[in-house]
């Protein structure tokens, strides 16, 4: 069963990372790759940054810290080190490691699917996969969106461990609330799940500073959408390709047992 | 295929028991890796998928 549920999570995340690859080079990475040539120019005017050191730094991790690029210029505060630190070439390089973390992050949620389709006894078949991928789209693309807006470089924010933490809390409290609505379907754990859905936007997600940014508007609203479509297309393959895949290796085990 | 799912015998039952474990298990390590590792390393060659999935980023 478990090798049944890997082969089939490798399938899914694969598929799935196909898609979502494709979509994210075509329709997200240029909308990245113009807000960070937006930083890059507001900053450019700063005679500290025209060392070729700092340049480096700058091309990609100058917004590590965006809070802190008004207040500190030097390279080696802003980008946290001195050196610079590893980062893949522009271009191709870059294409190839978006494209290995999608499947990494990709055959990550096909495992988790995997998973919760198992923990609920339900037979994984391509239409209750996409099912609960949906549920998966929701709990951790649509509803952290929701407190925590897709943002690009450059777009002032919250501390990191502070949006980290939320977006965990919410992924997990609107997962578990699903399940309480979908699953159990009893009166008083649809009560609870509908608790759970909503109690992490009551306590609210970390308050993004509203500093004005050299960014258009029109850029970040179109990221924001195009990143949650993306996601949902990237949850609907894996749901639908994971069924598809578990069915096709169940057969030929039946076959053979 | 149906009398696989259907006989859930004590071992089945722990099979499938172990199988959510693992997969629950590599599915958190994996998304943790694509999504929240700190490295700079990682969270660079991560760095589109991390905006364009709405991972918090920086």
């Amino acid at each position: 069963m478990i090798i049944r549920l890997v082969s089939a999570a490798l399938v899914a995340g694969f598929l799935a990372a196909v898609v979502a690859t494709g979509l994210q080079l075509a329709l997200t990475s240029p909308l990245i790759i113009a807000a960070e040539r937006f930083e890059t120019q507001a900053s450019a005017a700063d005679p500290a940054l025209l060392s070729p050191a700092s340049l480096i730094v700058r091309v990609h991790g100058g917004h590590d810290h965006g809070t802190q690029n008004n207040g500190s210029r030097d390279p080696s505060v802003a980008g946290g080190e001195v050196a610079p630190v590893w980062e893949p070439g522009p271009g191709l390089p870059r294409m190839a490691f978006t494209a290995l973390a999608t499947l990494v992050g990709g055959v990550g949620y096909a495992f988790l699917l995997g998973a919760v389709l198992l923990a609920c006894n339900r037979e994984p078949d391509p239409e209750t996969g996409l099912r609960f991928a949906v549920g998966g789209f929701l709990a951790v693309a649509l509803a952290p969106a929701l407190g925590l807006a897709p943002e690009l470089p450059g777009m002032e924010a919250a501390p990191l461990a502070d949006r980290q933490f939320w977006w965990v809390m919410t992924a997990a409290a609107t997962a578990m609330g699903l399940y309480l609505i979908a699953i159990r379907r009893a009166p008083i754990t649809i009560a609870g799940g509908i608790v759970l859905l909503v109690a992490p936007h009551l306590a609210g997600a970390p308050e993004a500073s509203h500093a004005a940014s050299n960014l258009p508007a029109s850029y970040a609203a179109q990221f924001a959408a195009r990143s949650l479509g993306i996601a949902f297309v990237f949850w609907a393959v894996i749901g639908l390709a994971y069924g598809w895949a578990w069915t096709l290796f169940g057969k030929p085990r039946t076959a053979h047992a | 295929m149906s009398t696989n799912t259907l006989v859930l015998t004590g071992t089945r039952t722990n099979e499938r028991l172990g199988a959510v474990l693992v997969a629950a298990f590599l599915g958190l390590g994996l998304v943790f890796m694509a999504g929240f590792a700190p490295a700079m390393a990682l969270h660079n060659a991560a760095h589109d998928f991390r905006h364009s999935q709405n991972f918090p980023c920086h």
